[in-house]
C-alpha cells in the first residue's frame, strides 16, 4: 500500500495506535541506539585512516633548506627579546620587533586597534599589532598565508611563550632568502591574545571605513597594507626553542575545524621531521597508560567534543575560521630536564624549523583554497578520524525521537484532549465532532505563549547591554547573572501565572517537540558537540515529558528533574566540577562560593565573546535553551484551568 | 467584510510594516529562499537606474521584470523611495482581501451546488458538507493563512515583486469565481507574459467559461493568445525594443541564471554535462507546465477551482524561479478546502517536514556560503527534502478530495457483513 495512495478512509491508522502506546520505549531505544552508535564510533571498525586528499599540498616533496643558522639567530633574537622583556614589562616591545622586522627587509606595518568594553561604563582599551609582509616575487599579491606568533607579556597569567616571536622572526629571514614563494607569507605578531588577532582579522577584511564611528565595542581600525586573499594560517605558540612534543590545536570558533588536510599536511611533516606530534598531545610520561585502544580513542573524542562545545577556540587560529581560512595552532611544549635525552642546544629548534618550512612550502603549493577534505570530523587518534557521514546518525536518531513522539502525540490527540475536557466537565457528554477537535484547539495562545517565552530568553541577550544597567553601580559579572537569574524566575513563575486553555498543554507539547527537535538539528548542523551534548542530556526528560500523567509522584519527579536541567543550573554544575577538580583542597562551601563566582564571570565572558568574537554560545543559551526550559516547566508542572473549576465545584458543593 | 476582518487586515498591515523597518528586511530581501533572480528587489533597482541612464536593462542578465511595471515602479522608486515599502504592504492587504472575498463567493457557489446535489448525498456526510457557518469560518481562515504566514510576511518585507504576482493571482481567481470571464483574461495574460508559468491557469478558465462548446473554448483561448500579444506589445511601445521578451520570458525559459532557490531546476542544470541541457531544458519546463495539466484538468473538470489551487501549487514547487513567497500563497488558499481535511493523513508530516527544511535551509546555507565548510549538496538536500514536502500536500489534497467525493455519496462508514469494510485501490 502506498504511503501517500492510502485509498482507505479512515486516517486512523492501527500501527499508529498500537505504536502510541509505547511512544515511551519506542523513544528510549531510539536514544539508546543513538547513544550506542555514538559509544561505538571509537572502535576502529568505525573510523577511517586519515589521508592526504588535495594532491597540490605533496608534503615532503622537497628537502628542508633551513638549517642551524636560522636556529642560532632564533637563540639570539631570543636573548636579545628577553633583554627587552625586562624593560618592558605590561607592553610589546613593539620597536624593537618591528625593526627586526624591517632588518630582514619585510614590508613592516603597525596596527591600532580599540576596544570600547561594553561594561564599566565605557572604558576603552588599546593595542598595537606588527606585521611583516613578504611580497612573492612570483605573483601579484592576490594571494597570502599567514604565520603569527601571539605576544605574552612578562605579566601575563598564561604561560610563557616567548620564544614564539623569535622563532617566526627566524623563519621570516629565511623565507625572504628563497624566491619561490607563489603567494605572499604575512608574519604577524599580535597581543592580548585572541583579541589582536581578532581585529587585526577584522582590519583585514572589513576594514577601510571612513572613520570608526559605529557603535561597534571592537574598532578594529585600518590596514596600511594587505597581501590578497587569505588562504590559510599557521599560527605558532612555542614555550621553548628545546621542544619536546606539539600539540596541534584545532578547535575554533563556534566549534568550526579547519580542513582535515590542513591538520593532516602538519601531521606527516612533524612525522617527517622526527617531532614528536599530535592532536591533544600530552608529555611522553602520561602518554604510557594502561588504557585499551578503545578506551583511548573515546576519551580524545570526547575530550575534543567538549572543547568544541563551548565555542571559544582555544588559539589564535580559531578567529580565522569565521573568514573562512584554514587554520590551526602548533604549540610546542618545553622539554623537561631528562638525563637520558640529551641534545644539542644549539639546534633545539632546527626541527620545528624544518617543520614549519615543509608546511609553509605545501601551503605555497596550494591551487585553490583547502576543500577536498573534510570540514566536519571527529579525531580519534591521530592518524584516525570520523567523518559527518558517521557521527551524524547519532544525533539524527536522538533527534528522530522528539518528532516520532510528536507525531504519535498528534495522531492520538483527539481522544486525550476529549477525554480531559470531558474529565473537566464532568459529564459524560460526547463533545465536539472528533474531527474538529483539532482545529478548535487554542492555536492563538499557545503561539502567544511560545513567543513570550522566546522574548523572555531574547531578553537575556539585549539587556545587559543597555545603556541604563550600565550605569548601575554594579560590575560586569553580577549584573550580567543577576539579569540571568531574574529572568530565569520570570520563566520559573509564567506558567503559575498564564494558564493555558484547555488543549493547550497538548498543544504546547507538540510545539515544544517539534522547536526543540528543529534547534537540536540546526544547533548540530553548526556545532555537532553542543547539539550532541545536549540532546543526550535533555533527551529523556524531552521523552518523559508527558501531559497526561496523573500520578502525583510521577509528576513531581519530572518536575524536579526538569528543575535541574534548567540552563542556568546546569551550567553551574558544570563549572562545580571543573572547579572541584582543579581545587580539591577546597571545602564544600568555599566550592560552592567559587563556583558561583566562577560562573557568574563564566556568563559575563560568554557575553562579551557573543558580542566582541560573534561566538553564539551566549545567544543559544538565552534565546533557545532558556525559552525551551520555560516551556518544560510549564509542562511538568501542567497547570490546567481544570483545577479551579472543579475546586470551586467542589466548595460549591 | 466585517469589523473583525478589518481588524485582520490592520493587524496583519501593522505586522508587516513594523518588520519592514527592522534589520530583517534587508536580510530577507537577500535571501535565496524569498529573492530569486525574477523577483529581487535589488535587481528591480538596478533595472530603474538602468532606465533612468537611459540603458536598455533587458540587454544585460541582471533585470528580468517586465517593461511595464519597472516603469511603474520606476517613477514611485525615483519621486517617493520612502513609501516602497508601504506600497507593497498596501498591495499585500489588497491580495489578502480579494482572497478574502474570493473565499466567501467560492463558499456561497459550493453552497448553492450543494443544494442542487444534497438529494443524492449520503445521510453520513453532514460533516463532509459546507455549511452556512463555513461562510464565515473558510472565509476567515484564508484570511488568517495569507496575512499571518511568515512566508508571505517575509516575502511582502523583503520587497519581492511575488507580491505583485500573488496579487495578481488572487484578483484573477477572484474574477474567476465571480465569473468576469474579461477582467479574468486580462489579469492572466499580463501574469503570463511576466511570469510564463500561469498561462496553465488557463485550463480552470475554459473549465468554467467554455464546459460545453469546444467553439467558444478556442474562441476564448485565442482572446487570450491576443490578449497576451497585445500585452507584449504594450510592453514593446514603452520600451520600444523586443529585447525585454528574452529578458523576461527567455530567461525563465531558458533559465539562464543558476543561483540556488528552493526549486529543483539548478542543481540538475550546474551539473549537467552542457550537451544535455536543451533536453533536459524541456523535460523540466514540460513538467512545469503540461506534464500535470492535462490528467489533472480530465480528473478534476467538474471542480475548476481545486484544479486551480492545484495547478497554483504545482507551479510554486515545480518553477523555475519558486520562491517562499509562492508557497505562502498557495498554503493561504488550502482552507478552502476545509472540507477535504478529514481525509488528509499527513498535515503534520508536511508541516513538520516545512518546520524542519526551512530551519535547515538557513544553516546549511550559512555553512555553505560563510563558513564554507558544507557544499551545495547539504542545501540542496534541504531544498529537495521541502519539495518532497510540498509533493506530500498536494497528493495529499488530491487524495482527500477523490475521497470525500466518494463519501458524499456512499457514507463515511461502509460495512458488508457487519465489519468495515477495506477500499482497495485498483
Amino acid at each position: 500500500m502506498g504511503l501517500l495512495s492510502d485509498p482507505s478512509l479512515s486516517t486512523h491508522n492501527k500501527l499508529v495506535d498500537n505504536l502510541a502506546k509505547h511512544v515511551r520505549k519506542l523513544c528510549l531505544a531510539l536514544y539508546a541506539a543513538g547513544v550506542v552508535w555514538f559509544l561505538c564510533l571509537a572502535l576502529p571498525e568505525f573510523n577511517h585512516v586519515t589521508y592526504l586528499s588535495e594532491n597540490a599540498l605533496s608534503p615532503g616533496l622537497v628537502y628542508p633548506e633551513i638549517r642551524i643558522e636560522s636556529n642560532r639567530l632564533a637563540m639570539q633574537l631570543l636573548e636579545e627579546l628577553q633583554r627587552e622583556r625586562e624593560e618592558h614589562r605590561d607592553t610589546t616591545p613593539h620597536a624593537w620587533i618591528a625593526a627586526k622586522f624591517h632588518e630582514f627587509g619585510l614590508e613592516t606595518h603597525t596596527h591600532n586597534y580599540t576596544l570600547r568594553y561594553p561594561f564599566g561604563g565605557g572604558k576603552e582599551f588599546h593595542g598595537k599589532n606588527i606585521y611583516g609582509i613578504l611580497r612573492a616575487p612570483r605573483i601579484g599579491s592576490t594571494e597570502g598565508i599567514v604565520f603569527s606568533a601571539p605576544y605574552r607579556v612578562p605579566s601575563s597569567v598564561h604561560v610563557d611563550i616567548t620564544p614564539s616571536v623569535p622563532l617566526l622572526l627566524a623563519f621570516a629571514d629565511f623565507a625572504r632568502h628563497k624566491n619561490y614563494w607563489a603567494k605572499d607569507l604575512i608574519f604577524l605578531v599580535t597581543e592580548q591574545e585572541q583579541l589582536g588577532m581578532q581585529a587585526w582579522l577584522e582590519a583585514y577584511h572589513d576594514g577601510d571605513k571612513e572613520s570608526d564611528t559605529s557603535d561597534a565595542y571592537l574598532r578594529a581600525g585600518n590596514l596600511p597594507a594587505r597581501a590578497g586573499s587569505l588562504q590559510a594560517a599557521l599560527n605558532i605558540e612555542v614555550q621553548d626553542l628545546e621542544v619536546d612534543y606539539i600539540d596541534v590545536k584545532i578547535e575554533g570558533l563556534n566549534g568550526k575545524l579547519p580542513n582535515l588536510d590542513m591538520f593532516n599536511l602538519v601531521q606527516r611533516i612533524m612525522a617527517r621531521e622526527g617531532v614528536t606530534s599530535g592532536y591533544k598531545q600530552t608529555p611522553r610520561k602520561k602518554r604510557r597508560s594502561n588504557l585499551s585502544n578503545y578506551e583511548q580513542n573515546l576519551r580524545q573524542m570526547l575530550a575534543m567534543l567538549s572543547s568544541q562545545t563551548s565555542g571559544v577556540p582555544n588559539g589564535n587560529h580559531g578567529l580565522f575560521h569565521r573568514y573562512r581560512i584554514d587554520a590551526l595552532t602548533i604549540t610546542a611544549s618545553k622539554r623537561q630536564t631528562n638525563a637520558n635525552v640529551k641534545s644539542n642546544p644549539m639546534s633545539g629548534a632546527v626541527p620545528l624549523l624544518k617543520a614549519i618550512e615543509g608546511i609553509a612550502r605545501s601551503l605555497n603549493n596550494l591551487l585553490e583554497r583547502f576543500h577536498q577534505s573534510f570540514f566536519f570530523y571527529v579525531i580519534v587518534n591521530n592518524d584516525r578520524y570520523i567523518s559527518i557521514g558517521d557521527y551524524m546518525p547519532a544525533l539524527i536518531a536522538l533527534v528522530a525521537c522528539t518528532f516520532i513522539k510528536a507525531y504519535l502525540t498528534w495522531s492520538t490527540l483527539d481522544v486525550s484532549v476529549a477525554t480531559s475536557a470531558q474529565d473537566a466537565k464532568g459529564s459524560g457528554k460526547p463533545t465536539v465532532a472528533l474531527d474538529s477537535m483539532k482545529l478548535s484547539l487554542p492555536y492563538g495562545s499557545v503561539l502567544i505563549y511560545l513567543t513570550l517565552a522566546l522574548l523572555i530568553g531574547y531578553c537575556g541577550n539585549v539587556l545587559p547591554l543597555q545603556e541604563y544597567f550600565a550605569k548601575l553601580p554594579l560590575s560586569a559579572a553580577p549584573l550580567t547573572a543577576s539579569i540571568l537569574v531574574g529572568l530565569t524566575l520570570i520563566g520559573f513563575v509564567l506558567p503559575f501565572v498564564v494558564i493555558l486553555p484547555p488543549g493547550g498543554l497538548e498543544l504546547l507539547h507538540i510545539g515544544l517537540l517539534l522547536i526543540y527537535g528543529c534547534a537540536m538539528i540546526v544547533i548540530g548542523l553548526l556545532n555537532f558537540s553542543l547539539g550532541f551534548f545536549v540532546a543526550v542530556i535533555s533527551m529523556p526528560l524531552m521523552i518523559a515529558l508527558n501531559t497526561k500523567t496523573v500520578d502525583r509522584s510521577m509528576r513531581n519527579l519530572t518536575c524536579a528533574w526538569t528543575f535541574l536541567l534548567n540552563p542556568l543550573f546546569v551550567i553551574y554544575i558544570i563549572v562545580l566540577v571543573m572547579t572541584f577538580y582543579q581545587f580539591p583542597e577546597l571545602t564544600a562551601l568555599q566550592l560552592l562560593a567559587r563556583a558561583a563566582a566562577a560562573a557568574m564571570d563564566g556568563a559575563t565572558f560568554a557575553l562579551i565573546d557573543s558580542v566582541i568574537y560573534g561566538n553564539w554560545l551566549y545567544f543559544v543559551v538565552c534565546t533557545v535553551f532558556l525559552p525551551l526550559w520555560i516551556i518544560s516547566w510549564t509542562l511538568a508542572l501542567g497547570k490546567r484551568r481544570r483545577v479551579a473549576i472543579s475546586k470551586t465545584k467542589l466548595k460549591t458543593n | 467584510m466585517d469589523l473583525k476582518c478589518f481588524k485582520l487586515l490592520l493587524l496583519g498591515g501593522a505586522v508587516r510594516l513594523y518588520f519592514s523597518r527592522t534589520s530583517l528586511a534587508t536580510l530577507i530581501g537577500n535571501r535565496v529562499e524569498f529573492a530569486t533572480p525574477l523577483n529581487s528587489y535589488k535587481r528591480m533597482q538596478e533595472g530603474v537606474f538602468l532606465l533612468q541612464q537611459g540603458i536598455d536593462p533587458y540587454r544585460g542578465d541582471l533585470v528580468h521584470e517586465t517593461p511595464l511595471v519597472l516603469k511603474a515602479l520606476s517613477s514611485i522608486l525615483l519621486n517617493y523611495a520612502a513609501f516602497l515599502p508601504l506600497l507593497y504592504v498596501l498591495c499585500d492587504l489588497c491580495t489578502a482581501a480579494l482572497l478574502y472575498s474570493m473565499s466567501r463567493s467560492f463558499v456561497a457557489q459550493k453552497l448553492k451546488q450543494q443544494n442542487i446535489e444534497s438529494k443524492d448525498y449520503d445521510k453520513d456526510s453532514v460533516e463532509l458538507q459546507y455549511s452556512e457557518r463555513d461562510h464565515y469560518d473558510i472565509s476567515k481562515m484564508v484570511l488568517v493563512a495569507y496575512l499571518f504566514n511568515p512566508l508571505t510576511i517575509m516575502s511582502c518585507i523583503g520587497l519581492t515583486s511575488t507580491v505583485l504576482s500573488n496579487f495578481l493571482l488572487a484578483s484573477f481567481l477572484c474574477a474567476l469565481i465571480r465569473r468576469h470571464l474579461l477582467i479574468c483574461l486580462v489579469l492572466l495574460a499580463f501574469e503570463t507574459v511576466r511570469s510564463l508559468y500561469p498561462v496553465v491557469l488557463i485550463a480552470p478558465l475554459l473549465l468554467i467559461f467554455a464546459r460545453r462548446s469546444a467553439v467558444l473554448g478556442t474562441a476564448i483561448f485565442l482572446v487570450f493568445v491576443s490578449f497576451c500579444l497585445a500585452i507584449a506589445g504594450a510592453n514593446f511601445w514603452v520600451m520600444n525594443s523586443w529585447n525585454f521578451l528574452d529578458g523576461t520570458l527567455g530567461f525563465i525559459f531558458y533559465f539562464r541564471d543558476l543561483q540556488p532557490n528552493i526549486g529543483l531546476f539548478w542543481y540538475f542544470f550546474t551539473e549537467m554535462f552542457e550537451h544535455f541541457r536543451t533536453m533536459f531544458l524541456i523535460t523540466f519546463q514540460l513538467n512545469a507546465t503540461v506534464l500535470y495539466l492535462v490528467p489533472l484538468s480530465i480528473k478534476l473538470r467538474k471542480e475548476p477551482m481545486l484544479l486551480a489551487t492545484v495547478l497554483v501549487a504545482l507551479m510554486a514547487v515545480f518553477r523555475a524561479y519558486p520562491s517562499l513567497g509562492d508557497v505562502g500563497f498557495y498554503l493561504s488558499l488550502m482552507p478552502l478546502w476545509r472540507r477535504c481535511w478529514k481525509f488528509m493523513a499527513h498535515g503534520f508530516v508536511v508541516f513538520t517536514f516545512f518546520l524542519v527544511t526551512l530551519s535547515m535551509m538557513g544553516s546549511l546555507w550559512h555553512l555553505w556560503i560563510y563558513a564554507g565548510s558544507a557544499n551545495a549538496n547539504f542545501y540542496f538536500g534541504a531544498t529537495l527534502a521541502f519539495c518532497t514536502g510540498q509533493i506530500f500536500l498536494i497528493t495529499d489534497l488530491l487524495f482527500a478530495h477523490v475521497k470525500r467525493e466518494f463519501c458524499l455519496y456512499n457514507g463515511q462508514k461502509i460495512m458488508i457483513d457487519g465489519e468495515e469494510a477495506r477500499i482497495l485501490l485498483e
